[in-house]
């Protein structure tokens, strides 16, 4: 019998393997590795929200994790020790996020711990890690009292986070803002820390860049809003001229169905979704995202134009038939900066991983970063754009990206509280 | 100030059409279906392939329900009646069961993506009331509610099918000697309380994003919704559905802080003053 053509999974690993080994690879990523003798896989407890209306978050973080894992077990794993990983149902619950934490160290015997989606979930978790000491690195929660509290002031040394913290939602936003003309904004936001905390944030530097704007009402939706009718009618009362927003997931797909039903697209003259670039959304959307909508996210696919990128947006989209979203690009990045900070401390030691990780520099897909070393937060660049509709592609796009420079819009030590 | 008040109402209609058919369920079968919100999922997602078929929202909107009422008779008859006779707690378990089962079968079918069609065209502009904006949609919903409730009333008044319904509802064992055939019977009210929550889903398809699990969030709301009412008065679902409405609408307007706790405060209440519920009937 003749070998089958096209792709199967084996195939699939070969290629891979070949890219991650070969000369293509980030030459962050793929440094010579050291032989650990650990004679036991390094094993990555990993949780995300896998259910309910925002469970599509979760699929792409655990695709961008698997990505990175399956690359680097075909490349010969860390140190010489096969990766093996394990998801868990973070459901967005204090307890439960607290309970999965305890059973990966506990029960599983996991080595690190990454993923968290909820801002409340980190904080929870985070204040655990001196019990279970090992690693974690947040690659969603973004509330940003996990760095500048907990890791800055309490030095809760094990926390680690390679997403960029609500400074992109409430300060770049800020940046995007005081450019427009708008004077009068509203907030449609979900009901929780993270919700409050980026509203907070994005008022106190958008009235300290723009000193005559006015924030004229504010509706906070809880966890598992259907409808946002009566939110929409509560602010488009209040005759905002825009609107900010960081519901996400599958609330900001029918916050923005039911917007437009409402006319506050063609009513106000900008609305802004700090999450809304997420690929779950753009997908969810459609061709019902309208035009102009400003959106970010934690990572975009269409940016940086850098060899890393280009390669991390090929091979998920081989992998999974579908583009990456951005908790995909930082679970991929969590994954990575661990086989980085194990190779150089030679060690899966909690203390020596840490100082590996303490002022490390990666080229991760979403451009260079640097891991600070006050505060244990990763340091890169995510661009806001606008939502057009390209036929090139199967969702919606970001066109006129506007970058700021991470000097101007990250928060740094010793963190002065937001005024406002 | 009004018109938050419509756009609370035009929210409640979703709840009152799964409230009216979870409600008609306990009533005529004793039966607390925690797989209703689950109806409401598949009436979402039978409506999207629908769309998807035939590209027209009123196929969608006339065949989804259709689809779930045949769902709805395949759980009665391959299910359901197992347990009548069995306690309460093995009815739970069965319709939860249900909720788990039928999630994870719909992430597997159609993925954890939010699905979202497009609005039909005849129905998404808008009406100027006063100086607010209020969405065709969110009218012909509020239709919709009104028509269902119209239609459900002359259904159980005035037909002889309703007649018999109301009449096993009221005494279960007096309406079997009388010789009304029950089994039948239950497996006609849960098709029709299955239409009625996939009406609510069908209907929700083109205005909230789809996903697995969103049924769970409406099933909990319908339950505040059947207790205030009183478990079986359909009045009373149609009652607490609006009550439930206004609440959130009118909360989110004075008092957001508490917006959340509003309606489990009236519940509370309710179960207080009247445990039977504010249309219930009292029972022993």
């Amino acid at each position: 019998m003749a070998p089958r053509r096209g792709t199967t999974r084996r195939r699939f690993l070969q290629t891979t393997a070949l890219a991650a080994a070969g000369l293509a690879a980030p030459k962050a990523f793929s440094a010579a590795a050291p032989d650990l003798k650990l004679k036991k896989p390094i094993k990555i407890g990993c949780q995300t929200i896998l259910s309910g209306p925002l469970g599509g978050y979760g699929e792409f973080m655990r695709k961008g994790a698997t990505l990175a894992m399956e690359q680097i077990n075909a490349a010969g794993g860390i140190g010489g020790s096969p990766v093996e990983m394990n998801f868990r149902d973070e459901e967005l619950k204090v307890d439960v996020g607290v309970k999965n934490a305890r059973y990966f160290v506990d029960d599983w015997g996991a080595d690190f711990l990454i993923g968290i989606d909820s801002s409340a979930v980190a904080l929870a978790v985070g204040e655990i890690m001196p019990t279970l000491n090992k690693v974690l690195i947040v690659t969603h929660g973004a509330t940003e009292k996990y760095n500048e509290d907990l890791v800055y002031k309490r030095h809760v040394r094990q926390c680690f986070r390679v997403c960029v913290p609500v400074y992109q939602d409430g300060i770049a936003s800020a940046l995007v803002a005081k450019d427009l003309p708008v004077k009068r904004w509203a907030t449609i936001s979900p009901d929780y820390e993270y919700g409050h905390t980026s509203w907070k944030m994005f008022r106190a530097y958008l009235k300290r860049f723009k000193p005559d704007v006015e924030f004229v009402g504010e509706s906070f939706a809880k966890f598992g809003t259907v409808d946002f009718s009566s939110h929409i009618s509560k602010v488009m009362g209040l005759n905002p001229e825009g609107i900010f927003s960081t519901e996400w997931g599958g609330e900001a797909v029918t916050m923005v169905k039911q917007a437009k039903l409402f006319k506050v697209f063609e009513n106000t003259k900008a609305f802004m979704i700090g999450m809304g670039s997420a690929m779950d959304v753009l997908q969810g959307l459609g061709a019902d995202y309208p035009d102009g909508t400003w959106a970010s996210g934690r990572y975009y696919f269409g940016y940086p134009d850098t060899p890393e990128n280009k390669k991390f947006v090929a091979d998920f989209r081989k992998r999974f038939d579908t583009y990456p979203s951005y908790p995909s690009e930082t679970a991929y990045t969590a994954v990575y900066a661990l086989k980085k900070a194990v190779e150089k401390a030679k060690s899966i030691e909690t203390e020596k991983v840490i100082e590996a990780l303490e002022g490390m520099e990666l080229d991760r897909p979403a451009g260079k970063c640097v891991i600070r070393k006050e505060d244990h937060q990763a340091v890169y660049a995510v661009p806001w754009g606008q939502i057009k509709h390209d036929p090139k592609f199967p969702m919606p796009i970001l066109t006129n990206l506007k970058v700021f420079s991470t000097d101007e819009y990250y928060r740094k030590p010793p963190f002065a509280p937001v005024e406002g | 100030m009004l018109f938050q008040g419509l756009v609370g109402l035009s929210e409640a209609m979703y709840l009152w059409l799964v409230a009216a058919g979870l409600s008609l369920i306990f009533g005529v079968m004793r039966v607390l279906n925690f797989a209703h919100g689950s109806l409401y999922m598949l009436g979402a997602y039978f409506a999207w392939v629908a769309f998807r078929i035939s590209g027209s929202f009123w196929v969608a909107l006339l065949a989804g329900p259709l689809l779930v009422g045949a769902a709805g008779w395949a759980m009665e008859f391959g299910f359901l009646r197992r347990v009548y006779s069995a306690p309460e707690a093995f009815q739970l378990l069965l319709t939860f069961a249900f909720v788990l089962i039928l999630d994870d079968a719909v992430k597997l079918v159609f993925g954890p993506v939010y699905q979202s069609p497009p609005t039909p065209a005849a129905l998404s502009g808008a009406v100027l009331i006063g100086r607010s904006i209020l969405p065709t949609y969110h009218l012909f919903i509020l239709g919709v509610g009104a028509l269902v409730g119209l239609g459900l009333w002359l259904f159980l008044e005035k037909t002889s099918f309703g007649l018999v319904i109301r009449a096993t509802a009221a005494d279960r064992e007096m309406a079997r000697a009388l010789g009304v055939r029950s089994s039948r019977l239950f497996t006609w009210v849960f098709v029709l309380g299955a239409i009625l929550a996939g009406l609510g889903g069908a209907l929700s398809m083109p205005v909230r994003a789809i996903s697995p699990g969103m049924g769970e969030f409406i099933i909990i709301e319908a339950f505040v919704v059947v207790v205030l009412g009183g478990l079986g008065s359909l009045r009373g679902a149609f009652l607490g559905s609006v009550l439930i409405g206004l609440l959130h609408a009118y909360g989110l307007l004075f008092m957001p802080v508490f917006e959340l706790a509003l309606g489990y405060m009236a519940m509370a209440l309710v179960l207080i003053v009247r445990p039977w519920g504010l249309f219930g009937v009292r029972e022993g």
